[in-house]
């Protein structure tokens, strides 16, 4: 046994006993029910630890295999599944609360499923479950390809992919039952957060310990992406988010920091989140991604690397566009509309990277539906890092600031940046890894079409409503009066919730045609014709 | 002590008023790593990365 099973092992073992503890002296259910998750959990993963020494060969497998690196590939596969999984629940509780917003009586008055409790399972499921187990997927995938070196560690990568989705069903469960500490994007209490400190620190050294013993001399763009995304959303989770529990046996904490500091806080995280989470993980992607698929180089590395670093100094100064016409002081406001004009340049830089590594392979648009939802991707990410600096400028923001404008804004990043990039890359991926063809070309066509049609009714809807909601507010009488009273305004939106409802439905249909094509692929798929494009030496 | 808070006021005042001319130079430095006609070669491989097999 070696020594990383052993410690994991007995650390797991004393954990569940721990854990035991804490669900039996618990101060609420909530508390008690997530103990009792971790005890399980623990006791599950040392059986499965003990199962796997008792059944693998005496010596770990080898670093390469006939001179060609033994990729480690069972945690990705793992991360994918995941991924697929937690993007159809995602989907679909955004289509719950989309039609609660058009019919309110569906919340079934039940405090577990109101609009306050799943809108925040929503939003993590969707951004941390399934773009988080994409990121890690994908990353794990990249570094070891591009450095040409088996992943770092034997347990400490499924310790980083199980621990992860360990987080996510902690958080996940608490919203349900009402545990949140009420910080957009950061709303899991003190125990998770701590919980996800030490999986994010395991996810970085491995990706750090993989990038130092790499065979090629050179670390390659999307690894440096990866690697701001992996090093600021740890820094970023750490200064959000110190709090003191009321109780070590409690779910309740309250936050370090007060009032307007608190916000700042907040919205550093928050839009840092929108910038090395949805952003730059995400520009990995692309930069292995569409080179792969097109068969083109990246069309400039120079461009690359300056717009890259562009965004490292740029982003992290943007978060006060959050926060326009509030306590927080003038001069920070404008600061943070300043910077988010200045990355109107290097998020461009990107986009025309991106778009321009298709040149001399255009045509390959009409016949390869997987390279058409990369690319349309990456003009969704051009449109949306325009709209953002736009509504960040104060005269604007008074106007689209808490009106659906925003949630337009949000949707045409996440469906169509990071969804659709996600759906390219896992269509990538999954054949490579399990070394098959994909099912169906025509069905990846279908899910595009209905999934992009799907997109342009959720922001066109959105657009409208947050410019009516937004005039009707500022709207004056004569007199001097406001002209119309908030409820008329709710009344106003009612038809554009049903076409934003409908435009979320087909894009949750387009993600279960997704996940169809990929299972069939992996369970029935042809076996892939050619070693070469992409197949991997299996790891196991 | 009082030598040593004076020293460290002045340090952090000077950081926090030199910390844009620094980033600004850092990112020149980066500008022209990348412009730099002789990396050319170098950076062209790279382009190619995702493209080799092993």
């Amino acid at each position: 046994m070696t020594m990383g099973e052993a410690g994991l092992a007995s650390g797991l073992a004393v954990f569940a006993f721990v854990s035991l503890l804490g669900a039996a002296m618990g101060h609420d259910t909530a508390f008690s029910f997530h103990a009792a998750l971790a005890c399980v959990a623990s006791l599950v993963s040392v059986v499965v630890i003990g199962n796997r020494y008792l059944d693998r060969p005496a010596e770990l497998p080898p670093a390469e295999i006939g001179g060609r690196p033994n990729y480690n590939l069972g945690p990705i596969k793992f991360a994918s599944a995941m991924a697929m999984f937690w993007g159809i629940a995602g989907f679909t509780v955004g289509l719950i609360i989309a039609t609660q917003l058009a019919w309110p009586v569906l919340n079934l008055d039940l405090p577990w499923t109101t609009f306050g409790r799943l809108r925040p399972l929503h939003t993590s499921a969707v951004i941390f479950a399934f773009g988080g187990n994409v990121l890690i997927a994908t990353s794990f995938y990249v570094v070891q390809k591009t450095c040409r070196t088996r992943l770092a560690g034997d347990l400490a990568p499924w310790f980083v992919v199980v621990g992860y989705n360990f987080f996510i069903l902690i958080a996940g469960t608490g919203y349900l039952l009402g545990v949140t500490q009420s910080k957009e994007y950061a709303e899991p209490e003190w125990y998770a957060d701590l919980w996800l400190t030490i999986v994010w620190v395991t996810y970085l050294l491995v990706f750090l310990m993989t990038l130092v013993k790499r065979k090629e001399p050179h670390i390659f763009v999307a690894n440096w992406f990866y690697l701001a995304f992996i090093l600021t959303i740890a820094v970023l989770h750490l200064g959000n988010n110190p709090a003191l529990p009321v109780s070590f046996l409690g779910s309740k904490s309250y936050i370090a920091w007060g009032g307007v500091q608190d916000a700042m806080f907040q919205w550093w995280y928050g839009h840092n989140a929108v910038g090395f989470f949805l952003t730059a993980g995400f520009l990995a992607i692309m930069y292995y991604f569409i080179p792969k698929r097109a068969e083109r180089p990246v069309y400039s590395y120079r461009l690359s690397i300056i717009h890259f670093w562009a965004l490292i100094f740029l982003y992290i100064w943007a978060g006060p566009h959050h926060l326009h016409y509030t306590a927080l002081p003038d001069w920070a406001q404008t600061l943070g509309m300043t910077f988010s004009i200045m990355l109107w340049m290097p998020s461009w830089g990107g986009m025309i990277n991106g778009l321009m590594t298709l040149s001399g392979a255009w045509d390959k648009l009409r016949t390869d539906p997987v390279l058409r939802m990369m690319v349309v991707s990456v003009a969704f990410y051009g449109m949306s890092t325009f709209e953002g600096p736009m509504m960040s400028i104060k005269v604007v923001n008074s106007l689209s600031h808490y009106t659906d404008w925003t949630i337009g804004h949000v949707h045409s990043g996440a469906l169509g940046w990071v969804g659709f990039v996600s759906f390219g890359a896992l269509y990538c991926l999954v054949p490579w890894l399990w070394n098959r063809q994909l099912y169906s070309l025509k069905l990846v066509n279908w899910h595009f079409w209905i999934s992009t049609i799907g997109i342009v009714l959720y922001i066109s809807a959105m657009w409208v409503s947050g410019i009516l909601q937004g005039l009707m507010w500022r709207a004056y009488t004569s007199l001097g009066f406001l002209e119309y009273s908030f409820i008329e305004s709710v009344e106003a939106m009612h038809p554009f919730y049903i076409i934003r409802a409908a435009g979320g439905a087909l894009f949750l249909v387009g993600a279960l045609i997704m996940a169809f094509n990929l299972w069939m692929t992996v369970n029935a798929g042809q076996a892939s014709e050619t070693e070469g494009a992409g197949a991997l030496q299996p790891a196991e | 002590m009082k030598a040593i808070i004076q020293i460290e006021s002045l340090a952090s005042s000077l950081i926090s008023t030199l910390w844009t001319p620094i980033f600004v130079g850092i990112f020149i430095a980066i500008v022209g790593y990348a412009l730099w006609p002789r990396n050319r070669t170098q950076f062209d491989a790279a382009a190619r990365m995702p493209l080799r097999e092993d």
